[in-house]
């Protein structure tokens, strides 16, 4: 794989984050459902999944950059493991609707899984770590650039998002109004 | 309120990434994910109400 593949696909990567990040305010605002501790959680260690592909467009792909994506995502599946493991029993309705068929931490785990399978598929691929010219180290294209900054604006939407929902008080395990705004009324 | 932290420390983490430089992103990183792993132990020791 050369260099310029592996950007190109640290690129996609960052859009696919962006979808997940988009996927979940659509549904906490389409379906008034706040996420939970946990949900932001895993929320944090999707935005995290960003770094490492950020880091590999700028500076060219290095295999530490894709291990502190790697981290990130066994961290996420760790925490939407145990948000599945915590509604296992049988005849628990689960946190949060099922969106086709499937709870919002399952899909999450989903997430995080395949992310660490193709990290480590990327990991396979020596070619784009091979040693280059600095001068040949181009500035991102356009469409790396608004994934990048799609990324970076969804995580500011959750500090906004967060803020509302928790206010300045410990967030409730099982939030259904924006603490924030109640404080206004 | 910490989760508000967590996610202005990511948004912060990924600015320096992107904009720069290299060694602070992955020390942001680095604090960003322990700091996740220490609120997730905390709120691990909760009790849980199950709703069965």
């Amino acid at each position: 794989m050369t260099r310029p593949l592996a950007v190109t696909l640290n690129a996609l990567g960052l859009y696919a984050i962006a979808f997940v990040l988009a996927a979940a305010f659509a549904a906490q605002l389409a379906l008034h459902e706040l996420p939970c501790p946990l949900c932001m959680l895993q929320r944090i260690q999707f935005a995290m999944l960003a770094i490492g592909p950020m880091l590999n467009i700028r500076y060219g792909p290095r295999p530490s950059y894709y291990a502190a994506s790697l981290l990130a995502a066994i961290v996420g599946a760790a925490f939407s493991m145990r948000q599945i493991l915590l509604h296992i029993v049988p005849g628990d309705p689960g946190y949060g609707s099922a969106i086709f068929g499937y709870h919002y931490y399952t899909w999450a785990f989903l997430g995080f899984s395949s992310a660490i399978v193709l990290l480590a598929l990327m990991l396979l691929f020596d070619r784009q770590f091979e040693a280059h010219d600095v001068r040949d180290q181009n500035r991102p294209g356009a469409s790396a650039r608004v994934a990048a900054w799609l990324v970076i604006g969804l995580a500011a939407l959750n500090i906004v998002s967060t803020a509302l929902e928790c206010g300045f008080d410990a967030c409730a395990d099982n939030p259904v109004e924006y603490e924030l705004l109640k404080l206004q009324r | 309120m910490e989760f508000t932290a967590l996610f202005v420390a990511v948004t912060v983490a990924m600015l320096v990434a992107w904009l720069g430089a290299r060694p602070v992103a992955l020390l942001l990183f680095a604090a960003v994910l322990a700091a996740s792993i220490a609120t997730y132990l905390h709120h691990a020791t909760d009790v849980l109400n199950l709703s069965f």
